[in-house]
This record gives C-alpha cells, sequence and structure tokens, in this order.
C-alpha cells in the first residue's frame, strides 16, 4: 500500500483584491511507498509546502487529490497513524514542555494511562529532558524543533512528513536526528522529508523527488537518478570556435594539469557536445560516465549551476 | 466530544494567559465598581442632604423627622439613586463583557491561523468542525466567568450599600450573557472572512441599532439592544419568565445559525498563507 499517493495534484492561489493568480504546483503525480524514507527536495518556492500542507488537508487543491495510507487527505481519521513537524514550530507559548506533549498526545488519542510514560519517553530521546518544565515561550530555536519533533513521533506515527525538520539544529542535533530516521525506517515508519540539505537527504533517503517551479523534474532513488547521468569528455586540445560555442550549452569546461575536461550535465547534451567536436575534427581522447552526487543530480535538474 | 473538550480547555488556558485580555476584563471590572462607588457616595449624599437641619444622619431619625411629603421625596430619591447605582453596574459590565467577547471570540481562530499554531493540532485527528466547536466553547466558558464575578460583584456591592436589587437584576447577568455569546458568534464568523479588528467593529455594529424595522437587515442582524435590560434595572420593572425564555431561544438560535455559517466558511478556508 502506498503511505502517500498524490494525483494530478495542482495548486493555485488568488491573492489581493485583484484576484491575481499564482500557481504553487502544477499536476503533480508522486508516490511513496510504505517504509521508505522519501526525500522531497527543491529550491524556495518550489511547491514542497504547498504540497505538504495539501496532503494535511490545511489547503484545497486547485484540481487533484491526495491519499494517505489509500484514504483521502481529507479524512481526519487517517491523521491518527500522522505526524508532522512544520518548518517553523509555533508553539501554543503557554504551555511548559511536559504538558504541551501532553495536550497533543491526549488529542492524538494516546491512551491516558501510556501518555505520561510516552512523553518521558520522548523528552528523553530528544534531550529535552532538563527543558520538560520550562516555559515553551522560552525555548530556543533548536529546542523547539526538538519538541516539534517530539510531538509529531507522539502516536507512534506509521507516516511522519516533517518540512525542513533540521533547519535550527546543531551538528550534534543533525547526527541525533538521522540516527532516529534510521532507527524509524528499521521498524518500517515512512518518512517524508522536505530539506534544502541535500547530504542529510542523501544519507537517509530511500528515494527522491525534485521539485521546481510546482512541477515535478525528477523522481527515483539515487541510483536511478545518478546513473548515465554526468558524462566526461577528455579532449586534447579545444579550438576557439569550439570553446565559444560550448559556452552556450550547459556544459562545464576545465583545463587542468594540461588536460582539458568537459563535463556534461546529461547525455543528450553529451551527444551534441560530441557531434560539435566531431565538426571541428576534436579527437575525444576519453569518454566516461560519472556517478552524481544528490546535489549534483539536483542542480542538473533544477538546470543551475552549482553555487560556489 | 473529548476533543472538543480538550480544544476548550486549551483555549481556556490560552486565554488565562493574554495579558491584554485580562487587564481588559479587570479594567471593565474596575469600572464598574468605580461607576458603583461614585453612585454610591450620590446616594450618601442625599440622605446628608435630606438630614440637613434634621438633626442626626442616622436614616431612622433623619425618617421620622421628615414630613409625608419629605418622605415620599426621600424614598423617591434614594431607590431612583439605587435603581442607577444598578442599571450603571450593569451598563458598564455589559459593555466591558462585549469588549472582552469580542476580542475573545474574534482571535480565537483568527490567532491560531496567524500564528501557525492550528497546523500541529489540525495534524492531529482533530476535525475543523471539532477546532472551531472547541474554540467557541473555550470563550463560552471565559464570558461564563466574567458573567458570574460580574453578578458576584453587583451582590457584594448590594449588599455592602443595602440596596434592594431592582427585580430586572434577576435575569440581567444571564441576558448579558446571552447577548455576549450572540456578539461572540458574530465576531467569530467575521473573522473567517476579515481581520479580528475589522470582524470586532463589524460584529459591534451589525446589532446595535443601525438598522430600522423598515429596513429588511433588521430582520437579518442580531437584536442585541433586545438584550440590554438597563431602562428595565433603571425602572425597576419585572421581567416576565416568558420574555426572557423567548430571548434565550432567540439567542440559540441565532447562535447556532452563526456557528454553522462559520463551520461553512473555515470547512473553505485556507488556513496557512501562499
Amino acid at each position: 500500500m502506498a503511505a502517500i499517493r498524490i494525483e494530478r495534484l495542482s495548486k493555485t492561489y488568488r491573492a489581493g483584491w485583484n484576484g491575481k493568480e499564482t500557481t504553487a504546483l502544477r499536476n503533480l503525480n508522486l508516490e511513496v511507498q510504505e517504509g521508505e524514507i522519501f526525500g522531497f527536495l527543491g529550491p524556495n518556492g518550489a511547491g514542497k509546502t504547498t504540497t505538504i500542507h495539501l496532503l494535511l488537508n490545511l489547503i484545497r487543491p486547485t484540481v487533484g487529490a491526495a491519499y494517505l495510507f489509500d484514504c483521502p487527505a481529507t479524512e481526519t481519521e487517517v491523521h491518527r497513524r500522522l505526524g508532522y513537524l512544520p518548518e517553523t514550530v509555533n508553539l501554543h507559548d503557554y504551555y511548559r514542555g511536559r504538558k504541551m506533549l501532553e495536550f497533543y498526545a491526549a488529542l492524538a488519542r494516546v491512551p491516558p494511562a501510556a501518555r505520561s510514560s510516552r512523553v518521558t519517553e520522548l523528552l528523553k530521546l530528544l534531550q529535552l529532558e532538563d527543558a520538560a518544565n520550562k516555559v515553551v515561550a522560552r525555548y530556543s530555536k533548536g529546542m523547539a524543533q526538538r519538541i516539534g519533533f517530539a510531538q509529531a513521533m507522539l502516536q507512534d506515527p506509521d507516516l511522519l512528513i516533517l518540512d525542513e525538520p533540521t533547519s535550527s539544529l546543531d551538528p550534534v542535533g543533525r547526527k541525533e536526528f538521522r540516527d532516529i530516521l534510521l532507527e524509524l525506517k528499521q521498524r518500517g515508519k515512512t518518512v517524508f522529508i522536505s530539506s534544502h540539505i541535500l547530504s542529510e537527504v542523501e544519507s537517509v533517503c530511500d528515494r527522491v523527488a525534485i521539485l521546481q517551479n510546482g512541477e515535478l523534474k525528477r523522481v527515483g532513488t539515487l541510483e536511478e537518478l545518478s546513473a548515465g547521468r554526468m558524462v566526461r569528455l577528455i579532449v586534447k586540445s579545444l579550438p576557439a570556435p569550439v570553446v565559444e560555442a560550448l559556452s552556450a550549452t550547459t556544459a562545464q569546461v576545465t583545463l587542468m594539469q594540461g588536460q582539458i575536461t568537459i563535463r556534461c550535465p546529461d547525455e543528450a547534451t553529451c551527444g551534441e557536445i560530441e557531434r560539435l567536436l566531431e565538426q571541428h575534427h576534436v579527437e575525444i581522447a576519453h569518454k566516461e560516465t560519472e556517478a552524481q552526487s544528490l546535489e549534483e543530480i539536483f542542480f542538473s535538474s533544477i538546470n543551475q549551476p552549482p553555487r560556489l | 466530544m473529548k476533543t472538543i473538550s480538550l480544544i476548550a480547555a486549551d483555549s481556556i488556558r490560552g486565554l488565562l494567559h493574554q495579558r491584554l485580555l485580562l487587564g481588559l476584563m479587570l479594567a471593565c471590572l474596575g469600572l464598574t465598581v468605580f461607576f458603583s462607588i461614585a453612585l454610591a457616595k450620590t446616594r450618601k449624599n442625599i440622605t446628608s442632604s435630606f438630614s440637613d437641619g434634621k438633626g442626626g444622619a442616622n436614616m431612622s431619625t433623619v425618617t421620622n423627622r421628615m414630613s409625608e411629603t419629605e418622605q415620599r421625596q426621600f424614598r423617591e430619591s434614594m431607590e431612583n439613586a439605587s435603581s442607577m447605582m444598578q442599571a450603571f453596574f450593569y451598563q458598564v459590565a455589559s459593555f466591558g463583557g462585549s469588549l472582552v467577547a469580542l476580542f475573545i471570540f474574534g482571535t480565537a481562530v483568527s490567532s491560531e491561523i496567524r500564528r501557525g499554531t492550528i497546523r500541529l493540532t489540525l495534524s492531529k485527528p482533530v476535525s475543523r468542525t471539532q477546532f472551531l466547536l472547541g474554540k467557541y466553547l473555550g470563550g463560552v466558558a471565559v464570558m461564563a466567568g466574567y458573567a458570574v464575578i460580574a453578578t458576584l460583584a453587583i451582590l457584594v456591592f448590594a449588599q455592602s450599600e443595602k440596596v434592594d436589587l431592582s427585580p430586572a437584576m434577576n435575569w440581567a447577568p444571564w441576558l448579558m450573557f446571552c447577548r455576549q455569546l450572540m456578539l461572540g458568534s458574530v465576531a467569530m464568523l467575521l473573522s473567517l472572512f476579515f481581520h479580528p479588528i475589522i470582524a470586532a467593529v463589524l460584529a459591534f455594529a451589525a446589532g446595535n441599532g443601525l438598522c430600522s424595522t423598515s429596513n429588511p437587515l433588521y430582520y437579518i442582524l442580531p437584536s442585541y439592544q433586545d438584550f440590554n435590560v438597563f431602562f428595565q434595572v433603571f425602572q425597576g420593572t419585572l421581567m416576565h419568565l416568558h420574555d426572557v425564555v423567548m430571548l434565550s431561544l432567540y439567542a440559540l438560535d441565532f447562535v447556532v445559525i452563526m456557528l454553522m455559517l462559520a463551520l461553512w466558511r473555515f470547512h473553505r478556508k485556507e488556513l496557512v498563507s501562499p
């Protein structure tokens, strides 16, 4: 069974008095299987958070539908199997940490007998024992994110939807978070992570989807996405007209230790460049495909060079 | 029902932690007591003005030495002062309560949306209906608390000033409470369309005699005025149970209709901004 199924989902916002339309999501189709850790990537404004808000029924789709465990996302009862951590954790600031978790545990229908022990367990897991009786208004950003993560895990959900879960965590916190995710994966839980931290996604995710301008650019495992993608051509010389022609493509040319390397982001571009070299009688000394890092996959998918 | 009561309890907790609201409630009750003290002084001035030249400040001594006409004038003046004191007490408590109700109900849902706290709550198995009803019930509980405190204040004050309560005062707190719930339901509905301040102003203006009976809107807009018993308290008029029941039913109907409209709107509302 798919933990998340998104069918032809589109979302257009109307803003202002003139009702100016902004399309945040276009015809998104996606499936996340149970037990997967799924990375949801994209630059700012790509539509990641909009997708999450649609899954949580906080906003209504313009077209299409979303399903959680084969139930429409609009069904409240399916939220018994769901945990959610928003990008910015806004807490009811009049609670103390423990009391707040107990309130959310009651809402999540954790049985009263198990509530206190579950809250204690999560406070311990997320290193918040010392802050348990502190008013949450006094929590640092990192602590707020930790307690937000704790509330998401209260009912031991089958599906966790995490929006930028480590944005406020320090490196130690990120490491702990990764360990928790891997432990959840071992227990067969499904995790849907939207993140900007590519290395983090790369280290834990089974599959990723890359979104840009509300459109799904690519989806698959890291192996599928990187296979045969980046091609490296090594040439001995490069005449000026070829250099000029290459500057108009997405290929990158580097000169290192007398060796000229042309890095083609994909096979189609590589084909074009090979034809160009052939026209100018440039001999290709060596050709190789290289496995791409998630960062390279990401930037090639959104047609932007990596930022230095 | 359990979820609704959890949301309501959370709402009460949140409201009691709002310094602005607590300040507003204390200011209202403080003003009420201030007016009452001022009127009590007026009442004492009447006594002393009648006692001038009658050889004593003791009321029975004073009245014994008055002529029949003077005694009647004195009693009327004293009753007028007592009624006015109670009427003002009621009016200030009622107006203050209305402000508190507008604040509570106008911000109950909209502040959760604005602050983003609604996202965590609705990510749990909580429907939008349960959320809105819980928020409304939380507000009802706080307004009930306000009505109880205001009632206790008038009782204590009447006792200390040895004033007989006007017959209309028996029902005045209940009708004040009903009026505030009506006002609150309108404010909550409008806050789902407009900024809470605009919603509060519109909700207050909607039923405060802006339309005459010749205007069709009169039959749609709430009739808050019917719940204002200032003149009945002042004139010492007896209120019939039948009238109170009819007004209560009207308030209940009105609140139910407003809540249904609010639910309809809330179910269609985008709970996060793009």
